[in-house]
């Protein structure tokens, strides 16, 4: 079980498309707004923008590193027929699945690291050694609720739509969860749907740990909620997905 | 469209003792209304080389899913080494080569069949599944990248590498030259000659007929012969009398062949006969000028054909 999980992360990294869009995408955002917005006076949440800017592109890169891991993979497993092949080994349904979930959560690392490396040595961030740690930490640990939203996609769609499916929904939650704009910039009846999704959740999560206080626990309560409702979800769909088989 | 019913056999289904390998008793399958796999009923003992034998729709694919446990039979029952598919798989005691089986992309073949391989209580040595799937030189390549042929090659190695106790192959020599089939089944035979237990699909004949211990001819859905290839050779007219005579007259004829196969065009006369020595003695007074004679045997091709194109062991066929 160990080797398959090695073996799901080895062959996920070395995918071109993966790192460019949920590594270089994030990476190349954070240049860019860091430069743009580096005279902005009032700094949103609380902290200078090179700071804010730097959680919010390590929350989208790791957002998008869980969905495409568990969602676009997923569908693109299951219509090639390894899924089916790996039915025929002693590995359990529910182990595979396991692995998969674990292998997704791990994917949420190449983005948040590279981010905050670049941050450190080219915006001169400067945190304690505490706050870096405890942002991988829950940065990694908040993306669950994205890992089970994958499943929902990778079981429901096809191939090539599970990856269109999986993009938009990465596109929507950054961009409405207030991750390329600050939500107290955002019109009011957005800021409540940035207050709903937990793409918001998580990187409020990070800011907190920014400024150094501890992540609230209204925070880790929504991701949580939202955790379980595509857990629940998931399981239909996979459920749904045996049937057929 | 028939509507097939069939009888629910689930109570004398005989439980399997642990000398088979695999026990299906009674076992329907149908999609929709249309019926795959018609109370199907057959056993494999430990160590045999069955060939699954039947024209494309016979229900090979679909009896080879519910012995891997992919799909449930409708009705009946089918068992491996006296469990449920799913949990002799979970045992690790399967290996399966599926004809379409996806494999795991992005990675290269030995990264795939070493992880495979640490699945399994019972794994065989990665350079002996590499070996007999013919695979030397391609260990490094990435999976997505093979050809064709290379990428069957693989599916075996992955059946292979779990040193199983059954292995199922479904159309394993497909995509192979005559040397690479050659080489295939002299590897097989040794397999076999382990103990292993070997069921394979094919649709070439002469494999069967050379390498297997039985074969099971599937037509239908239904088993329309089940034994040794000899004997499913002489289930059928298992010879050809053919010869040349200026008294041929078929009227005549008829009577000497009785339920035989009778072909005349002109003076050329073609038999086939069931028991061709007794008709070749009474054809002999009959036409005493008879030459040209032959006697040849019925390849298990022709006599698969009578069996499929009549789902019964009369030959109906004039070929």
């Amino acid at each position: 079980m160990s080797q398959y999980l090695t073996l799901e992360l080895r062959r996920t990294v070395r995918d071109k498309r993966y790192l460019a869009l949920v590594v270089g995408w994030p990476v190349a955002a954070y240049l860019l707004f860091s430069t743009v917005f580096a005279s902005a006076a009032d700094a949103a949440e609380g902290l200078p923008s090179k700071v804010a800017i730097m959680v919010a592109m390590a929350s989208f890169g790791a957002m998008g590193g869980v969905l495409m891991g568990s969602g676009a993979r997923l569908a693109y497993d299951r219509q090639t027929g390894w899924l089916r092949q790996l039915s025929l080994t002693p590995l359990s349904g529910r182990r595979v699945l396991a692995v998969r979930v674990l292998a997704a959560m791990a994917l949420s690392l190449p983005a948040i690291l590279i981010t905050f490396v670049v941050a450190a040595l080219v915006r001169n961030v400067g945190l304690a050694p505490w706050e870096w740690s405890a942002m991988v930490g829950v940065l990694v640990l908040g993306c669950i609720p994205f890992a089970a939203m994958g499943l929902i996609v990778g079981c429901l769609a096809d191939g090539d739509s599970a990856q269109t499916v999986s993009s938009i929904l990465y596109l929507v939650l950054a961009a409405l969860g207030g991750l390329w704009m600050p939500a107290s910039i955002m019109p009011a009846p957005l800021q409540t749907v940035a207050h709903i999704l937990p793409s918001n959740h998580l990187a409020q999560l990070a800011w907190a740990v920014a400024r150094g206080e501890a992540p609230q626990a209204a925070d880790m309560a929504v991701l949580l909620a939202w955790f379980i409702g595509a857990a629940v979800i998931a399981a239909f769909a996979a459920r749904r997905l045996r049937q057929r088989a | 469209m028939t509507i097939t019913t069939c009888a629910d056999t689930g109570t004398e289904a005989v439980a399997a003792t642990p000398q088979r390998a695999l026990d299906i008793a009674g076992a329907c399958k149908s999609y929709g209304s249309i019926p795959a796999v018609v109370d199907l009923t057959f056993t494999i003992r430990r160590g045999e080389t069955v060939a699954l034998l039947g024209p494309n729709g016979a229900g090979k694919t679909t009896t080879i899913g519910m012995i891997l446990g992919l799909l449930d039979p409708d009705r009946g029952t089918v068992s491996v080494f006296g469990r449920r598919p799913a949990q002799a798989i979970a045992a690790g005691r399967v290996g399966a080569m599926l004809q379409d089986g996806g494999m795991m992309q992005g990675v290269s073949v030995s990264e795939l069949l070493s992880m495979l391989r640490s699945l399994y209580p019972n794994q065989m040595d990665m350079r002996r599944a590499v070996q007999i799937a013919q695979l030397e030189g391609v260990e490094g390549r990435r999976v997505d990248r093979l050809s064709g042929g290379q990428t069957q090659r693989l599916r075996l190695a992955v059946a292979l590498i779990a040193n199983p106790d059954l292995l199922v192959l479904d159309e394993p020599t497909a995509a192979m030259d005559v040397e690479a089939r050659r080489r295939f089944w002299r590897e097989m035979r040794q397999l076999a000659g382990a103990g292993r237990t070997i069921l394979y699909s094919t649709h070439y004949l002469d494999e069967a007929d050379e390498n297997c211990d039985r074969v099971v001819v599937l037509s239908k859905g239904r088993v329309v012969a089940d034994g040794t290839p000899q004997s499913i050779k002489a289930s059928v007219a298992t010879r050809v009398l053919r010869f040349t005579s200026a008294f041929a007259s078929a009227a005549a004829l008829e009577r000497v062949v009785g339920g035989d196969v009778l072909t005349v065009r002109g003076e050329r006369v073609e038999i086939r006969a069931a028991d061709s020595d007794s008709v070749l003695r009474a054809v002999l007074r009959m036409c005493p000028d008879a030459h040209d004679i032959e006697v040849t045997g019925v390849g298990l091709e022709d006599a698969f054909l009578a069996l499929t194109v009549t789902g019964s062991n009369q030959v109906g066929v004039d070929r």
